[in-house]
């Protein structure tokens, strides 16, 4: 009975508690807006103060601006100020020519603005430093990296995905007398350094020298790597005559004539001259007669605004080839490139034609009959046949030592051969994207007795952007033992560093 | 006689070198024939000028012929748009014209855009945002004001490298600037009628000229600088040309005509034709006179759409 009442005395004590909480939190949280809006009024006069701070500032940056546009000498302010009609100067140059404000009020300006400057520069010191705060990494070359794949279809050799290349360009100046460039190469056949060179950029006289591992200066298209040509291959007679790319290990001095006439001239020694050119190495130490010299004479005719041509003549002599019998071996190149660029539309219209003719003169060997196949074959760059040199060892002089093998020790015969070969191409500029163009390929082969090589290439590159790039090729091969139609698609991309070098133009 | 003629050759060499003609003119070479005049302007009687492009090119694709390293070679100074304008010739020019002196940040290499601030600097720089030019729009040659910036750097740079003169180049330029405040406070009045224009160029080089003059530059036919458009592209900027009402397509002559009337016609905007550089048109024989060129086609378009 008693429990009844003492339960409602305890459920008044709990309402009692839970209205006074109640109003307790009601005042609390209206103590908290007003203390809000107390904070909020607060801000606002300080946006206020700020706004007029800036004001004022913005009105002495001002009257600054036309002090500072106000020449230091008043002799000379005249003279544009007279020039400027009154009244009409503009906004942003007209405070320049404000003419200098009162003598007596220069004092307290100056005063002001340097006090403005030194706030300002107090303000922004921190910020500055940090922008031109350098990094070590700063110093690190300018780096590119070049994909180029191809999907190919041969009538004999069937389809194929091809990994040509990726290829990794880093450059920078070594100091204020040289800079220096590298190419390294990774292929399927693993990874190389395809060029490595340094080059002087401040001789006297308007000479060059350039060292290490380059394209020697023979010929147009040898110097340019192979996504760079204008075709998805190199021409045969550059394959099969230079060994594809014209890599060489060794020096070269160029000098450009101090003429009003472009003409450049260059000597160069070198290891051997081909990057495919398996017929020297460049790790055995060799006599003076036993180097590949280099002579190139070049220039260009601007023929009118939209018309020029580029002649070249390279000769590249080697007195001796030590694989070969100590035989000496001579090639001579001529190569011309006619230019239609329109100026005004050299994006969107033009024509190339670039040709090159090649002759080479040595004593070759005869080709060995085709069913002798032995491991005594020679490997020559688009050769695989004819009898191993190796009967004829020469020393370290360059002359005839042993016989290696007695039992075959009949005199190789050799004949002198001369083989020439050319490649011409012509290409249309339709538009920033599409650029057709067809390419034909004429090689002897540089042994006497096989037939010759004929290649017909029609193409067509598209040009997705400056750095991205697709190439359709049909190519007719019409070679000994060898016809058969060909289908390219090759895809090319530049990442990183792009520069257009003088050598590729 | 014959050990005197031996060394013939060589003394023929030492008497052509640029150096050897001691009292001639300072030989300067421009990018472009805009700079080729602020050069004269400062340089004066001192100087004699010659410019590698002949104003109707894209200054992105001047061709890199042979005759412009041999131009070069001889070159005592070199005076260019710098911001990477001049990026697909003049590198490879100044690799073949073996000259010390106008080598890259070299005292006779004037980059004109020192003064400047470069409007549009990439806050990424990214080749999915097109031909970027890391340190800002480099088309600044159509804004007089820059122009003024630029021939304070050339004569900053002449001062630089003859001190001997700074007295007269600093005169002369005192005197071209004061000549072009007269034409920027004409040109200011006479541009009223652009202030709050739309326009839409081919590529992305009217930009300097539309913010000294009031006018929008709201978007570009190339779908990124230095890339050509695609058809979804075109369609995308009609459709935004309409809703925003743009009343001017600028095709810069030295891009295809074709494409910018196709845009200009579909969406009802004004098709003007602007040379982007001195030469480029035969009334734009100066900057002064390429500003009044382009602002009076301007003019004439807006008003004609008005």
């Amino acid at each position: 009975m008693r429990t009844k009442p003492r339960l409602c005395c305890l459920v008044c004590a709990c309402a009692a508690m839970l209205l006074v909480l109640q109003v307790g939190r009601t005042a609390a949280e209206e103590s908290d807006a007003e203390q809000l809006k107390n904070e909020i009024e607060a801000l606002k006069r300080q946006m206020k103060l700020l706004e007029e701070k800036i004001q004022k500032q913005e009105r002495l940056i001002d009257k600054l601006a036309a002090e500072k546009g106000a020449p230091q000498k008043p002799a000379e302010a005249a003279a544009p100020a007279a020039v400027a009609p009154a009244g009409t100067a503009p906004a942003g140059a007209a405070t320049e020519a404000v003419a200098p404000p009162a003598p007596e009020g220069e004092s307290q300006q100056d005063k002001l603005a340097s006090e403005v400057t030194e706030r300002v520069m107090r303000n922004i010191r921190p910020s500055l430093a940090g922008a031109n705060k350098t990094f070590p990494s700063q110093f690190n070359p300018a780096i590119g990296l070049i994909v180029d794949t191809a999907a190919s279809y041969k009538e004999n050799e069937r389809a194929n995905f091809e990994f040509r290349s990726a290829e990794l360009g880093v450059s920078a100046s070594v100091d204020p007398f040289a800079r220096g460039y590298a190419i390294l190469n990774g292929t399927n056949d693993g990874f190389e350094v395809e060029e490595a060179a340094i080059v002087t950029t401040s001789l006297p006289w308007n000479l060059t020298v350039k060292g290490g591992r380059f394209f020697a200066d023979f010929g147009r298209l040898s110097k340019f790597h192979d996504h760079d040509l204008p075709f998805v291959n190199r021409p045969i007679v550059l394959d099969e005559y230079v060994g594809g790319e014209s890599q060489a290990d060794g020096v070269e001095v160029s000098w450009l004539a101090p003429t009003s006439q472009y003409l450049t001239l260059t000597l160069g020694a070198y290891n051997k001259m081909g990057a495919d050119n398996d017929r020297a190495d460049n790790d055995t130490p060799r006599n003076l007669t036993d180097f590949t010299y280099l002579g190139r004479a070049a220039t260009f005719l601007n023929l009118s605004d939209a018309n020029s041509v580029d002649l070249g003549a390279s000769w590249a002599y080697t007195p001796k080839i030590p694989s070969e019998g100590g035989l000496n071996r001579q090639l001579v190149g001529v190569d011309l490139t006619y230019r239609y660029l329109p100026l005004s539309e050299a994006q969107y219209r033009g024509l190339i034609w670039g040709t090159e003719v090649l002759y080479n003169r040595e004593n070759r060997i005869p080709p060995a009959d085709e069913t002798a196949s032995s491991p005594d074959q020679i490997v020559v760059p688009g050769l695989e046949r004819g009898p191993a040199p190796q009967f004829v060892r020469t020393s370290a002089l360059g002359m005839p030592q042993e016989q290696e093998d007695p039992a075959s020790a009949e005199e190789p015969t050799f004949q002198r051969h001369g083989a020439w070969g050319l490649y011409s191409y012509v290409e249309a500029r339709l538009s920033r994207r599409l650029y057709p163009g067809f390419l034909f390929d004429f090689a002897q082969d540089i042994d006497p007795g096989v037939g010759d090589t004929r290649a017909y290439s029609p193409y067509l590159t598209l040009w997705m952007s400056e750095f991205q790039r697709l190439r359709f090729q049909y190519t007719y091969l019409d070679a000994p033992m060898n016809h058969e139609s060909e289908f390219f698609l090759q895809w090319t991309i530049v990442l990183g560093s792009h520069v257009h070098g003088f050598r590729d133009r | 006689m014959r050990r005197w003629t031996r060394w013939l050759p060589l003394l023929l060499v030492l008497l052509w070198s640029p150096g050897a003609r001691a009292g001639a003119k300072i030989k300067v070479v421009a990018t472009i024939p805009d700079l080729a005049d602020l050069s004269r302007q400062v340089g004066g009687d001192l100087v004699e000028v010659q410019s590698i492009a002949t104003g109707v090119e894209d200054i992105h694709a001047v061709p890199m012929k042979p005759s412009f390293a041999v131009l070069l070679n001889k070159a005592d100074l070199v005076v260019l748009m710098g911001l990477e304008a001049e990026h697909a010739f003049l590198p490879g020019l100044l690799e073949a014209a073996r000259n010390p002196k106008i080598m890259r940040d070299a005292p006779g290499y004037i980059d004109c855009s020192v003064l400047l601030t470069p409007l549009e600097v990439p806050t990424r720089i990214d080749r999915s945002l097109g031909d970027q030019h890391p340190m800002g729009n480099p088309h600044y040659n159509l804004d007089p004001v820059a122009l003024k910036d630029a021939a304070r750097a050339i004569a900053d740079g002449f001062s630089r490298n003859y001190p001997e003169h700074e007295d007269v180049f600093r005169k002369n330029l005192d005197a071209y600037l004061a000549k072009l405040d007269a034409a920027i406070a004409r040109w200011k009045q006479e541009a009223a009628p652009l202030r709050g224009k739309k326009l839409v160029s081919y590529h992305p080089d009217m930009i300097y000229f539309a913010d000294r003059f009031g006018m929008q530059a709201v978007g570009t036919i190339e779908i990124r600088a230095g890339v050509d458009p695609t058809p979804s592209h075109i369609a995308e900027l009609e459709d935004m040309m309409r809703r925003d009402h743009v009343d001017v397509v600028v095709r810069e002559l030295h891009y295809p005509a074709g494409l910018a009337a196709t845009v200009a016609q579909a969406t009802g905007a004004k098709l003007v034709e602007l040379p982007a550089m001195v030469g480029g048109v035969p009334e734009a024989k100066d900057c002064i006179s390429l500003i009044d060129y382009n602002l009076q086609a301007m003019l004439k378009a807006v008003q004609g759409s008005a």
